[in-house]
């Protein structure tokens, strides 16, 4: 009977613990934050990197909501209006020109795309002199790069074609609708393969400017510091050990089941994916920091979304630093 | 001898209401824009420009020759799109109306094409015809199709009948029943559904200029936003409005001038 009552009286006083426990963890979790996290395009491998580092800012205590938008300019658009607290793009033309009050403050990764051609009509870019081009978007990246290069190597393009999508264009070259144009990474190996000799990768110098960052209120971003901390670290953390191996995206995603609808030909890109990312070098260990902002005036100079003499810029114009030098200091820098 | 035909009523509008109409209308539009512009001020958001600052890149847009060459890249699948869809629609739409076999086979698929949301469509479209031209022409055809073949079709379901009867006690053939008393009375809504059917192709060119490759004016709108230059964007948006509502507008003024003599006289000019 007596060990009975001591049994209930343990038991009780374990269930108490743990409910103390819970509730103080809530209580933490409520300290350390929380954030609406708003992407412009549909969930995909690319953004699995991400979502590790959302999953472990989560473990220590960060409140994250994904939502999934169908465009950048949404995306950007919920952020300045106070519906999502971080968005993900580089909006250099929202903080120029209309003043949106938002800042940059993580480079999740850097431009890298492929001029590819068809090596039976193509041998070089002077060969693309008064040819057509097909790029992504006006004002697009792509467009850029296919421009500068034209610049460099003193040719014009007889016209130049919008298609949106870096697999809609690839499928254009298997079909043999066009001749050349630009890829990602992704597409640079599945024409490769796919073509069997019939395309050729054009030379391009090195490009170092952000493909994506992350970006908030500059107002959420000083009421939310300690989260945002939490992520940054988490973010740095996880890059570097995508870095040193990048089939820690697969493991992970199992171990935090991210994305389990995701189709089993696409599971199979993935590490694929992270490893010509990893080769590229499109991860930088250390958030890109003033070395990438630098590089985004240089690109986006030229691309015309930064309007302007860029030398005449200042970091602090786009950019909010803080946050990202902070968690360097704690991790060190690589 | 008076006419066996009954002539038209005629009620023209007295000088002074139609100057009351002008007077509201002109203050209708006021109101909007005005609207506009205090709204732009507050701001409601920062990606919202006043009136004027749209007027102002809306004016450069035409000035600098770029409105003129994004409705020329606009125009081609629309009027082809529009074209293919009168022709082939109108035809059906006669056809169903007059034979029964061509309306149970025909009747069911452009009532569905007409009730669903076919814009939800257009993406696929590219899975068919890729992202050139065809694909946008495809694009209009499923809006502005379903639109005059309905139309055409009701309009020879409601051909007059004492005019069709007349015809055979003349002993009119059914060809001289079809070419001389049908269509003819059934004209005027078969213009009424082309009229809509434009307004129809106009969002179906702008939908596949913004879903499948952005050019003309789907080009303007995506290129501005994707810069933040948001005035020039809500420019084109406006000029897009702006020339759907007068081709519509026009397309009105022509169907009363050349169908609806009566509706001519009623307003009065």
């Amino acid at each position: 009977m007596f060990i009975q009552s001591k049994f209930k009286l343990l038991c009780a006083s374990a269930a108490i613990a743990l409910g103390v426990a819970m509730s103080s963890g809530a209580v933490k979790a409520a300290e350390m934050g929380s954030m609406h996290v708003a992407f412009g395009d549909i969930p995909g491998a690319d953004m699995l990197g991400f979502m590790i580092a959302v999953k472990r800012a989560e473990a220590r205590g960060v409140k994250v909501k994904i939502s999934f938008l169908q465009s950048e300019d949404l995306a950007s658009q919920a952020i300045v209006s106070g519906q999502a607290d971080i968005g993900v793009g580089t909006p250099y033309a929202l903080i120029q020109k209309v003043k949106a009050p938002i800042r940059m403050f993580y480079q999740l990764s850097k431009l890298a795309f492929f001029p590819i051609v068809n090596s039976e009509k193509f041998k070089g870019w002077k060969d693309l002199d008064g040819q057509p081009m097909y790029t992504h978007a006006r004002g697009s990246g792509t467009e850029a790069i296919m421009n500068l290069m034209a610049t460099k190597n003193n040719i014009k393009y007889s016209s130049m074609s919008y298609v949106p999508g870096s697999a809609v264009r690839a499928g254009a070259m298997l079909q043999g609708r066009i001749d050349a144009t630009i890829v990602d990474a992704e597409r640079r190996t599945l024409l490769m393969r796919e073509g069997k000799g019939k395309f050729a990768l054009l030379p391009l110098p090195k490009i170092d400017a952000s493909d994506e960052a992350l970006y908030a209120n500059a107002d959420f971003m000083t009421k939310n510091e300690e989260a945002i901390n939490i992520l940054l670290e988490e973010l740095v953390l996880t890059w570097r050990e995508i870095n040193k191996n990048p089939g820690y995206v697969s493991q992970a995603r199992t171990q935090y089941n991210l994305l389990p609808d995701m189709p089993e030909s696409d599971v199979a890109g993935i590490d694929p994916y992270y490893e010509e990312s990893v080769e590229t070098k499109i991860f930088d260990g250390n958030g890109g920091g003033e070395k990438a902002v630098m590089g985004d005036f240089e690109f986006y100079g030229f691309a015309g979304t930064i309007q302007g003499d860029t030398s005449k810029l200042t970091v602090d114009q786009f950019w909010n630093l803080g946050p990202l030098n902070k968690a360097l200091d704690k991790l060190g820098r690589i | 001898m008076s006419s066996a035909i009954a002539e038209p009523v005629t009620t023209v509008l007295p000088k002074s209401t139609l100057d009351t109409m002008i007077l509201w209308r002109t203050l209708s539009v006021l109101l909007l824009f005005g609207s506009w512009e205090i709204a732009g001020r507050i701001p409601i958001s920062i990606a919202f420009p006043t009136f004027l600052e749209t007027m102002d890149a809306f004016f450069t847009l035409i000035f600098d020759g770029r409105m003129f060459y994004a409705y020329a890249e606009t125009l081609k699948p629309l009027i082809v799109g529009v074209g293919i869809s009168a022709g082939f629609g109108i035809s059906i739409g006669i056809g169903m109306g007059l034979n029964r076999t061509i309306q149970w086979l025909s009747e069911p698929i452009f009532i569905v094409m007409q009730a669903a949301p076919m814009a939800a469509l257009i993406p696929l479209v590219t899975f068919v015809y890729g992202i050139g031209l065809a694909a946008k022409v495809c694009a209009v055809v499923i809006l502005a199709a379903p639109i005059i073949v309905l139309n055409s079709y009701k309009a020879v379901t409601n051909a007059n009948t004492s005019l069709i009867q007349m015809c055979a006690s003349f002993q009119g053939s059914r060809m001289q029943q079809i070419i001389r008393v049908i269509i003819p009375d059934a004209s005027p809504m078969i213009f009424a559904g082309l009229r809509l059917g434009v307004a129809a192709g106009f969002i179906g060119v702008i939908l596949a200029e913004l879903l499948i490759t952005p050019t003309g004016v789907g080009d303007l709108i995506t290129y501005h936003r994707s810069v933040a230059e948001y005035n020039y964007m809500y420019a084109a948006v406006f000029s897009i409005m702006l020339f759907a509502a007068v081709t519509v507008g026009l397309l009105e003024k022509a169907e009363i001038a050349f169908f609806r003599p009566e509706r001519k006289q009623k307003k009065g000019g």
